[in-house]
């Protein structure tokens, strides 16, 4: 008897243990998340500019120091002929890349395991005084005449003020966040523009005017709204929205920003009515009626007294309306176009985060700097929210403390 | 009383997440015990590819004794990336794998096999009310690197070019990059679709688009023009035929990589896709056959 | 006098509006779906495989693999959950400890879902080893959801009255006995709403799966958790964007959306129709 007891506290011990041991986990869970994201993603700025594994080699003559990725890129893509552009001397400039090589000498020339390809490329480069190439560092030349350009690491100022994101440009992919953040910023803030009035609206409608009858249909249909998963409202968007768009506007596209926007200001409607309803709902009886017994009509007592007793139940859902539009996934990537370029107006395509990571990530060689910089843009995105988060609960503990 | 239950809970937390570190250093042993109760064989990478893999798998998993196998696209590029971290058994891509990726794989001592399982021919496509039916090389590069804006500097009428690309993990958009752009890179604005279906349907409902898929993709929804190499002396159009007899030259192999450790365990599937049968279907997929 | 009644009028008729465009937004976006969908889904389209490069044949696969998920993270976000929530709730004090669980819950609650793909690719699908599989996919997936079960399960614990507990406790149960035979079976069905909300949220979720067990094509069921699997929403959004023939597949699209808004249609129903057996009940006490 005595024994059974014993065994029923033991199991109880474990049992509450475990408990304690789940708290812990939930807590722990979302620290180690971060610190994981930011360790993933910090590396990129230990990462030298240049594609891993090779390095940029111009002739000696050249009194180049440095180059900035983006100069590298229009350089490679023609859009700089002339050294003197970059500080140097007046002469064209040559990009080379491994390649070229081949149309040059046959490939008999060098040797059977490409000893002798070191020595052909230190030919080219020491002909050249104009040249820049582009080449593995397994087959760098090394002669008098040519000189590495040192790769310098991926600067910090590049990454968040970039107004470049093609992370695969060879030589020297640009990780410029500036766009992508500005195009989900663009997105999201017009998605509110047309989510909140519309919300607000519906809200005070059920709060205040609508019968059981409305009510009754209105809830349920605002529950399933909010239950439609992300990628059937992008199905929808890119079947029904982006060609109603295009005639509407008279775009060539209907893939915009515009259109981003419309569908997630439909998804994070369902949160904005609800919170602010509950908001709106909670204030006091008296201070209604007061206000009528003064001789104001509804409406007014609606926005002069109603409204500002639950601003900050309404401003957290604006926020939560906010941190719903930012994160979105699957429906901006199907709508928008996804062009990485500055947002210029609501009619252009643009790329937001999330979409950015969810195209690219399957792509990027794990460990790689496009890799980081993908987990780079996730941490950014994680701390957006987290601030949204955060913000919203200050907020509402704020209207714990207004009432009395 | 309760702040020691916390302790506990803690000391344990740390724990679990010390066992996660260590795996890292037993994932190799771990890696050959996910093998053995692992039945399928994965291919990830191109959506070009992407039929005749999913075809293949079909038929292939209707005969006696075969694996299940799991196909998902992505781009080349995802394939590749896949098979260097041991994602996926085998990599289909529709570019040839680069030395810096193959450097990559050298590097930690692992060997890829090379298998061509199909050609392609790269077609470009506009809007079906497009007059123009052909360009050369150089205007396609102008077209795609933003430096030519609309369609009447190319002979079509006044209306604002709108190029489409595929993400850059498509092996197809690498080939175009390639090719056409002479690596050159694309303009910064232009619209990036995730696959082929969506870019053939985006081209066949905007005026004024343009783009470039794989010739399997290619149906009466858009139009295909010719291409010149030589400067406008000769264009040709992309046709499964024009591809076959070289006479339109932008053609390249499809492919499978695997690494060479798993030879035994995809060799199944391996010889069904080069045998007669498997060539079958990349006929019936719209590519062209090895042989 | 008259400009007080009109802007009355005029506020509350748009206030009005706004709540049929409201319903309008749904009903197009449900009549879409279900109008195009209707035509598609029959028992061999929930029961057949995909064939023809998608534009035939089934979504048994989709629907399996889902199905697999959803079991999959609520085996591991269930139990972690509700037991998190009765540490915080019955155990732990008002000291800053719950607070800080709280408001960890409240930030996971707000973290987007690409990020928790992120974080499941880097850390189930590559560091642990796991690969693209069932496995990973569900830990993610789990880590979605875990602070769905945590809250519904707290507000339902919250709901018990204390007079309960302290009943209990006075006939002399432990606290452990209270929890298992008073708290738990009243706070029960508002535990499962959220368990059956969660269902809902698993299985639209596309973004968590993308990089953690997604595949295109499988042409026969997984067989084991390390196998990938198809799922619905991934599904609907390959047929939406990639595929030989978009045209073709247009249906096989239309069909996976409708199925994906029934199965979200019915958990809802499910869960409005618990709450309203437990309002019932609590008002007969």
């Amino acid at each position: 008897m005595a024994n059974k007891k014993k065994l029923h506290r033991f199991f109880a011990k474990i049992i509450e243990k475990l408990f304690t041991f789940s708290g812990a986990i939930t807590g722990i869970t979302i620290l180690f998340i971060t610190i994981f994201l930011f360790v993933e993603g910090i590396g990129l700025f230990n990462s030298p500019n240049t594609e891993e594994g090779y390095g940029l080699y111009i002739n000696s003559s050249n009194n180049i120091e440095n180059l900035t990725p983006v100069e590298i890129k229009e350089i490679f893509d023609g859009e700089i002929t002339n050294w003197k552009e970059l500080g140097g001397k007046d002469s064209e400039i040559s990009p080379f890349r491994i390649d070229d090589v081949f149309q040059i000498y046959p490939e008999s020339e060098f040797g059977e395991n490409y000893e002798l390809l070191p020595d052909k490329l230190n030919e080219v480069v020491s002909k050249e005084t104009g040249i820049i190439a582009f080449l593995p560092l397994q087959y760098a030349p090394k002669g008098a005449k040519v000189r590495e350009l040192p790769a310098e690491s991926i600067k910090i100022s590049d990454y968040f003020l970039g107004k470049d994101w093609i992370p695969t440009a060879t030589p020297s992919p640009l990780f410029g966040v500036l766009p992508l953040v500005l195009g989900t910023l663009l997105v999201s803030l017009v998605a509110l523009i047309i989510a909140v009035p519309l919300g607000m609206g519906v809200a005070i409608y059920l709060s205040e005017l609508a019968g059981k009858r409305q009510r009754n249909i209105l809830k349920p249909a605002i529950e399933l709204l909010a239950g439609i998963p992300s990628v059937v409202y992008g199905f929808f968007g890119l079947v029904v929205l982006a060609p109603l768009v295009q005639k509407i506007f008279n775009l060539q596209v209907g893939e915009t920003a515009l259109t981003g926007s419309i569908i997630l200001a439909i998804m994070a409607l369902p949160t904005i009515i609800s919170v602010s309803e509950d908001a709106m709902r909670n204030t006091p009886r008296s201070m209604r009626e007061a206000s009528l017994a003064l001789g104001a009509t509804k409406w007014q007592t609606i926005y002069k007294v109603v409204i500002p007793y639950a601003k900050s139940g309404i401003s957290a859902a604006v926020v939560l309306g906010i941190g719903r539009a930012i994160g979105e996934t699957m429906a901006v990537l199907m709508v928008t176009g996804n062009a990485a370029v500055m947002p210029g107006s609501i009619f252009d395509s643009v790329r937001t985060i999330p979409a950015t990571i969810a195209a690219e990530l399957g792509e990027a060689p794990v460990g790689g700097p496009h890799y980081q910089a993908l987990f780079l843009l996730g941490c950014i995105l994680f701390i957006f929210t987290s601030i949204i988060s955060v913000s919203a609960e200050m907020v509402s503990k704020n209207k714990k403390y207004n009432t009395h | 009383m309760k702040k020691k239950n916390i302790v506990i809970g803690l000391i344990l937390t740390s724990f679990v997440f010390l066992g996660c570190n260590s795996s890292s250093e037993t994932s190799q042993v771990d890696g050959v015990s996910k093998k053995d109760t692992k039945t399928s064989i994965n291919i990830k990478g191109s959506e070009t590819v992407l039929p005749i893999s999913e075809k293949a798998a079909n038929i292939y998993s209707k005969t006696e004794n075969s694996q299940l196998v799991s196909v998902t696209g992505g781009g080349s590029g995802v394939g590749i990336s896949a098979l260097m971290s041991n994602n996926t058994d085998i990599a289909q891509t529709s570019r040839k794998i680069k030395f810096s990726e193959q450097q990559k794989f050298l590097h930690e001592d692992k060997e890829v096999k090379e298998v061509i399982i199909a050609y392609d021919a790269l077609a470009i496509v506009v809007h079906p009310e497009n007059k123009v039916s052909e360009l050369t090389r150089e205007q396609l590069e102008g077209i795609f690197t933003g430096k030519i804006t609309n369609w009447k500097e190319v002979g079509g009428e006044d209306l604002g070019i709108i190029p489409y690309s595929r993400e850059t993990s498509s092996g197809t958009y690498e080939f175009f990059k390639e090719i056409i752009l002479k690596n050159k890179n694309f303009m910064s604005g232009i619209m990036s679709m995730p696959a082929n279906g969506a870019i053939i349907q985006s081209v066949s409902q905007t005026k004024g688009s343009i783009a470039y898929v794989g010739v399997a993709y290619l149906n009466q929804s858009v139009k295909g023009i010719g291409v010149s190499f030589d400067g406008g002396e000769t264009f040709a159009v992309p046709t499964v035929e024009n591809a076959k007899d070289r006479s339109y030259p932008v053609v390249r192999p499809l492919y499978y990589y695997y690494q060479a450790e798993s030879e035994e365990y995809v060799k199944g599937f391996m010889d069904f896709i080069l045998s007669a049968e498997g060539q079958k279907v990349v006929e019936e997929v719209g590519y062209i056959t090895i042989h | 006098m008259m400009n007080k009644k009109i802007s009355q009028q005029i506020a509350f008729g748009t206030f009005k509006l706004f709540g049929v465009i409201v319903i309008a937004i749904l009903f197009s976006i449900l009549g879409f779906i279900i109008f195009n969908g209707i035509k598609v889904v029959n028992w061999e389209f929930l029961t057949g495989f995909p064939g023809e490069g998608m534009t035939s044949g089934g979504i048994f696969p989709a629907i399996v693999g889902t199905l697999y998920l959803v079991i999959g993270s609520l085996l591991f976000a269930f139990p972690l959950g509700v037991m998190s929530a009765i540490y915080t709730n019955e155990y732990a004090g008002k000291g800053w400890i719950v607070k800080f669980i709280r408001m960890m819950t409240n930030n996971l609650a707000s973290i987007p879902s690409i990020v928790f793909g992120l974080f499941g690719m880097a850390l189930f699908v590559n560091k642990l080893n796991f690969g693209d599989s069932i496995l990973a996919g569900s830990l993610t997936l789990g880590l979605l959801i875990l602070p769905v079960i945590i809250r519904t399960t707290e507000e339902a614990l919250k709901a018990v009255p204390d007079s309960y507990r302290q009943g209990s406790l006075a006939l002399g149960a432990t606290k452990l006995q209270t929890i298992r035979r008073v708290v738990l079976p009243t706070a029960f069905p508002n535990i499962i709403t959220g368990l059956i909300l969660s269902i809902g949220r698993v299985s639209g979720e596309t973004a968590p799966i993308l990089f953690t067990v997604a595949a295109y094509f499988l042409p026969k069921l997984p067989t084991s958790i390390f196998d990938q699997a198809m799922a619905l929403p991934y599904h609907l959004y390959v047929l939406a964007t990639s595929g030989t023939d978009l045209e073709a597949s247009r249906p096989m699209a239309y069909g996976t959306a409708l199925v994906l808004i029934l199965i979200v249609l019915i958990m809802n129903l499910f869960a409005s129709l618990l709450r309203k057996r437990l309002s019932k009940n609590n008002k007969s006490k």
